[in-house]
């Protein structure tokens, strides 16, 4: 009770706290739905009790804090039946509507008893959160951005995201090496070791992929692989910074989370999402039966092709020759032939000439004999009829010549020096030569001079020489 | 061989003279330089599916030069 003194009512903190515990009880006495977010678990491993710190932000501000209790019994029901229908733990920063008791102790203040919690709100929160997530990266332009990378023709080099330890790595790696054996495939697997699931693996595997991309010339794709952990916190892969950095990573990454509960949006947004580890390794070595088949064929389509190409060459170039030796054969007989015909027309055509050339010839001899005999007919009677008039003519004749000499004689006469001297003229000789010309002769030579009748010595007394000669 | 080319380039150019060989495109004449350039073609390929030359070393190297650095 308290106490008076002073005309003041003095409590106890131990009454205060008690009346306070009474009008709360009297104010609140039922249990609440309270909706709020679960900033922190604090869940404690020995006692097996949760103190779980509630939190109402607005405009990312604390308006309302309260702390809270979940007893173990509660805590293991609970948790159970979110794994059940969320595929994930009660953990911190989901928002949760549960059913509470508000309670004041004395000795450790207000806090609320936390009886149940509805998984299906936080499930729709997660939801919620996952399809904000995509529509973030839709709002971006980054939702596909991965997806239409280039595929190379062979994911050799591959950057993995995994953990050593993992049955879904292990499986991963058990069928790459066996396709190395079977196949004599080579690939270049490089463990990134990360955190596959819960909160704590979204800044692991961002970590990781930032390291790859550092190197990401080294390697052709990017593969997360997990599995043989159960379903149990995958929603850390619909984190919006995870998916993002999944979607504008500059390789194209291929995921096998191996899970049963619906698609995450890391998967969404991967090049390739090949559901489990098993299948992710065999879609890699498809790829490269994809790359192997083909050039296995080739090599033997080109063999295949080319020897028969050869063999269609060769039987072409046999007929080609049967052919040659055919239509040879045949142009050679046949110009035998017409060389055959050609001779028989020439021969024939060259007896034909000669008999006619023969018979023009014979027409020319005969002809000739006849026109030789006419001619010498008339020449015969040319010469008969010359003989005839020959003797008389001849006689005409020599009488002409007869006269013409009798009349050249007689001027023959007349010119004889006798004659002359006849005349009167005379000859004069110096030395027995005639002179005619009496510059000659000097006065005192002796000279003679013959007349008609007669010479005459004389000496020469003057000389005169007449130029009326000229 | 001395030409650099990827096996990508390779894989494709060998799909052309396989389709050209098929339609028939290729005469005897060109027949023995396509094969031999198909041989070469085929051993880049098949070389590419035998054989890796990463190391795991000189990418540690490369990743740890880069965290060194200013991040």
């Amino acid at each position: 009770m308290p106490e008076v003194s002073q005309n003041r009512q003095i409590y106890s903190l131990h009454e205060i706290a008690q009346q306070i515990q009474e009008a709360l009880s009297v104010q609140f006495p039922s249990a609440y739905w309270i909706k709020a977010e679960l900033n922190k678990l604090n869940y404690y491993v020995h006692s097996g009790h949760c103190y779980p710190e509630l939190v109402e932000k607005k405009d990312g501000r604390v308006i309302a804090q309260m702390r809270s209790v979940l007893w173990r019994t509660d805590y293991i029901r609970v948790n159970s039946q979110f794994k059940q229908v969320l595929n994930e733990p009660l953990k911190d920063g989901i928002k949760i509507l549960f059913l509470a008791n508000i309670v004041f102790h004395p000795e450790y203040g207000l806090s609320l008893r936390i009886l149940d919690i509805d998984p299906g709100y936080t499930l729709g929160d997660l939801e919620k959160e996952k399809q904000e997530t995509i529509r973030k990266l839709r709002a971006e332009g980054i939702y596909d951005q991965n997806k239409k990378l280039p595929f190379p023709l062979l994911p050799q080099r591959l950057a993995i995201i995994s953990v050593e330890s993992s049955k879904g790595y292990a499986d991963f790696m058990r069928i790459i090496r066996a396709a190395e054996e079977d196949w004599n495939y080579r690939f270049f697997p490089m463990l990134f070791p990360s955190l596959l699931q819960g909160d704590d693996a979204v800044p692991s595997m961002i970590r990781q992929l930032r390291q790859i991309r550092k190197v990401k010339h080294h390697f052709d794709v990017v593969a997360i692989i997990r599995g043989g952990g159960g379903d149990i916190g995958l929603s850390c892969y619909n984190h919006f910074q995870l998916a993002k950095e999944i979607a504008q990573f500059p390789l194209p990454v291929i995921t096998g989370i191996g899970h049963a509960t619906n698609e995450t949006v890391s998967e969404m947004v991967a090049f390739e999402n090949a559901i489990t580890p098993t299948k992710l390794a065999e879609m890699i070595i498809q790829k490269y039966h994809d790359f192997s088949v083909p050039v296995q064929g080739a090599q033997e389509k080109i063999v295949d092709y080319s020897r028969k190409m050869i063999a269609d060459e060769k039987k072409k170039f046999t007929a080609e020759i049967r052919l040659f030796r055919n239509v040879s054969y045949h142009l050679i007989q046949r110009h035998k032939t017409t060389l055959r015909e050609n001779t028989r027309i020439v021969a024939r055509n060259s007896q034909f000439m000669f008999r006619n050339e023969r018979e023009t010839q014979q027409g020319l001899v005969q002809k000739l004999v006849r026109e030789v005999t006419i001619y010498c007919t008339n020449r015969k009677h040319d010469i008969a009829r010359i003989s005839q008039g020959l003797p008389r003519d001849s006689q005409v004749f020599l009488k002409s010549k007869n006269q013409e000499l009798a009349s050249l004689e007689s001027n023959l006469n007349n010119l004889k020096p006798e004659n002359v001297l006849k005349r009167g003229y005379s000859i004069t000789y110096l030395n027995e030569h005639s002179v005619t010309d009496s510059s000659k002769i000097k006065p005192g030579d002796l000279i003679h001079t013959q007349l008609f009748n007669g010479t005459i010595t004389s000496t020469v007394h003057t000389t005169s020489n007449l130029s009326n000669h000229e | 061989m001395n030409e650099q080319i990827s096996y990508a380039e390779a894989f494709e150019e060998l799909q052309e003279i396989v389709s050209e060989i098929e339609q028939g495109e290729i005469s005897v004449d060109e027949l023995s330089i396509k094969v031999k350039r198909a041989a070469e073609l085929i051993k880049i390929c098949k070389t590419k599916l035998t054989t890796t030359e990463e190391n795991v070393n000189v990418i540690l190297k490369e990743l740890n030069e880069s965290t060194d650095g200013p991040a």
